[in-house]
């Protein structure tokens, strides 16, 4: 994966703040648990992904 | 000649501290992971506890304080990445502000736990849970104490970052722990991001009087 910039990183961060007001609102109108915990599962593969590069796990050149 | 060969050597020997550090930075992520997967257990353990405990009911928290103190661990886990970012284009002051950001937001959200979720202050905010309670307080106290101890250890591990880079132990190249610890931190974020919804917008509110 190419280096992310300041600018991506904030985009994921926006993505993650508008899941977790859509989990909110779901709440509200009571949606089911499984649905709920859809989206919590979509905000989590979002930070393994892009916040804690899982891939890196399976490449060798990089450094740090 | 002589010169020849001892340059061919220098470069050999680059290459191998290269390839030895490359070598030795795979089994640490690796190393990593394992952990986080060991710790999998014990979180996921926690959560099938409340789903078995509580079904589909929940106590009746303060929903504004679950969607503050969540957009705060959420804002720290930006922080903590912007900070590696600056660190791998090298600028220094920039990682500074951003780590120390990550370890502020942090802080706010163990306030946030012990204040308003715990009522340890009730001057502030006046708790209704307590351990020993009912099925509702003694999971909310597992669930966010676990959580909360892994929340300190990274602060502290945050600190410690911080200071080894404040002495240039660190480069654009070779950040190791802060790749380390920013990982750990995003694991933490990613733990509440299953707990917030298990523990403030699953099932039907139950009021407790006690």
């Amino acid at each position: 994966m190419a280096k992310q910039g300041y600018g991506f990183v904030i985009l994921i961060g926006v993505l993650l703040a508008v899941l977790t007001v859509i989990e909110y609102y779901m709440a509200l109108w009571h949606f089911g648990a499984a649905l709920l915990l859809l989206v919590a599962a979509l905000k989590a593969i979002l930070v393994v992904y892009f916040f804690m590069h899982v891939s890196r796990l399976w490449k060798t050149e990089e450094e740090h | 000649m002589a010169a020849i060969t001892t340059g061919a050597h220098a470069v050999a020997v680059h290459h191998e501290a290269h390839d030895d550090y490359a070598v030795q930075l795979r089994r640490n992520r690796l190393g990593l992971w394992l952990f986080f997967i060991s710790e999998a257990f014990l979180f996921g353990g926690l959560l099938a506890t409340r789903f078995y405990l509580w079904g589909n009911t929940r106590p009746e928290l303060d929903q504004a304080i679950g969607l503050i103190v969540t957009s705060v661990l959420l804002l720290s886990s930006v922080s903590m990445r912007l900070a590696e970012t600056a660190m791998e284009k090298g600028n220094r002051q920039l990682f500074s502000i951003f780590i120390l950001l990550t370890a502020f937001f942090g802080l706010v959200f163990l306030g946030g736990v012990v204040i308003f979720e715990w009522g340890l202050v009730p001057a502030l905010y006046k708790g209704h849970l307590t351990p020993w309670g009912d099925k509702y307080g003694a999971v909310v106290f597992a669930m966010t104490g676990m959580h909360a101890l892994h929340v300190v250890s990274g602060i502290v591990f945050i600190f410690i970052i911080w200071n080894l880079a404040r002495k240039g132990h660190f480069s654009p190249q070779r950040h190791w722990g802060v790749e380390s610890c920013a990982i750990y931190w995003h694991y933490v974020d990613v733990v509440w991001i299953f707990f917030y919804p298990a523990l403030y917008l699953i099932g039907n509110a139950v009021h407790l009087s006690h």
